[in-house]
């Protein structure tokens, strides 16, 4: 797993490198990068995930139009949401609302995490059709899933 | 030395260490690839200006029992110099990522780069933990170079200077044709996608 580091994300992080020794982490400069070292893991015979932030989604559209989608290089790529609801933050607002028509218009199949006793089976489901179609597949995890909703947490 | 004579030495380095698989950037360093000598175990990239040492970090992370090279450009670096630094954290052993270092963006034109300016991409490369870090400014001195990378725990960062070179062909447009025939020579062909329910 390929990552840009994420704060609502960060126990994930913590449990996947303390807890999960089979899946090897990386952390990446930017989330273009992730992805770049996505394409060659796969290329080398791993199943790679990238997790990033939707702000970082802009930062990776050129490695995804040019390399993942054309090469037909899957990724499950993980978005740990901002600017939907619970979102005290306006900078990340705009591409927190684009992040699904942007998916959308490059041709990236993207599903989101409703609650949390389902999220394990729609995140495994989008590695599935990612993997079984070789074609890169979003997952949403929404910032209500992410951030326990009392405000003092919320502003992490 | 043009970028030419530079890659070709890199192909016979990677002949020599077993058919090792080499990456290349974007341009003329992919076309240059393929007039050198095309063979399965190159993977041109046909976008994703700056990712090709990205996806040699990945490829050489996935298979540590490959050499893995990369042959990048002094702007295509430039444009992902953080990929320096994951490089120099992560040290994967078994990555020599050469830069053609022609100082120009010679697929779009050839504008002047930084590093006709005073940037040194082997000075960034060491100042991110890149110890095996050297510039070359023959083709004898790449050759050696190359030739220490076989002895030497990695990652190995050569920045071969270079004259530009106009490329004389081009590798296969078709990007699924150059993964499966890439992933088939390294030894991990992509898995079938049929399967589903009946």
């Amino acid at each position: 797993m390929v990552y840009v580091p994420d704060n609502p994300l960060s126990h994930v992080f913590r449990i996947l490198r303390d807890d999960y020794r089979d899946v090897k982490t990386t952390i990446a400069t930017r989330e273009e990068e992730a992805f770049g070292i996505a394409a060659g893991l796969y290329l080398g015979g791993a199943k790679p995930t990238v997790m990033l932030q939707s702000s970082g989604l802009g930062n990776s559209l050129n490695a995804l139009t040019s390399l993942l989608l054309p090469y037909q290089i899957p990724v499950l790529i993980l978005i740990s949401m901002r600017g939907d609801a619970g979102e005290w933050n306006a900078a990340q607002v705009p591409m927190g609302r684009a992040v699904a028509p942007i998916c959308d218009a490059i041709g990236l199949p993207v599903s989101a995490a409703e609650r949390p006793e389902t999220t394990a089976e729609i995140v495994q489901l989008v590695g599935k059709t990612a993997f079984g179609t070789r074609l890169p597949g979003v997952c949403q995890l929404p910032r209500r899933l992410t951030v326990p909703a009392r405000p003092q947490e919320a502003r992490a | 030395m043009t970028s030419l004579d530079a890659i070709r030495q890199i192909v016979e380095a990677a002949r020599a260490a077993d058919e090792a698989p080499i990456v290349a950037s974007l341009g003329h360093p992919a076309y240059d690839l393929f007039a050198a000598g095309d063979r399965p175990a190159n993977f041109y990239t046909w976008g994703s200006m700056g990712l090709a040492s990205s996806v040699g970090l990945g490829l050489a992370l996935a298979r540590p029992e490959l050499q893995v090279f990369v042959i990048d450009g002094d702007g295509s670096l430039l444009m992902n110099l953080g990929s320096l630094a994951t490089i120099g954290w992560t040290r994967p052993a078994n990555l020599v990522l050469v830069v053609l270092d022609n100082e120009r963006y010679a697929t779009t034109g050839g504008q002047a780069t930084a590093t006709a300016h005073g940037a040194d991409l082997e000075a960034a490369a060491r100042a991110m933990g890149v110890t095996s870090a050297a510039t070359t400014r023959s083709e004898e001195a790449l050759k050696s170079a190359l030739r220490n990378t076989a002895s030497t725990a990695g990652p190995c960062v050569i920045v071969a200077k270079v004259e530009g070179s106009m490329p004389t062909a081009k590798p296969p447009l078709d990007c699924v044709f150059i993964k499966q025939r890439f992933m088939a020579a390294i030894g991990c062909p992509e898995p079938s996608t049929a399967g589903g329910p009946a």
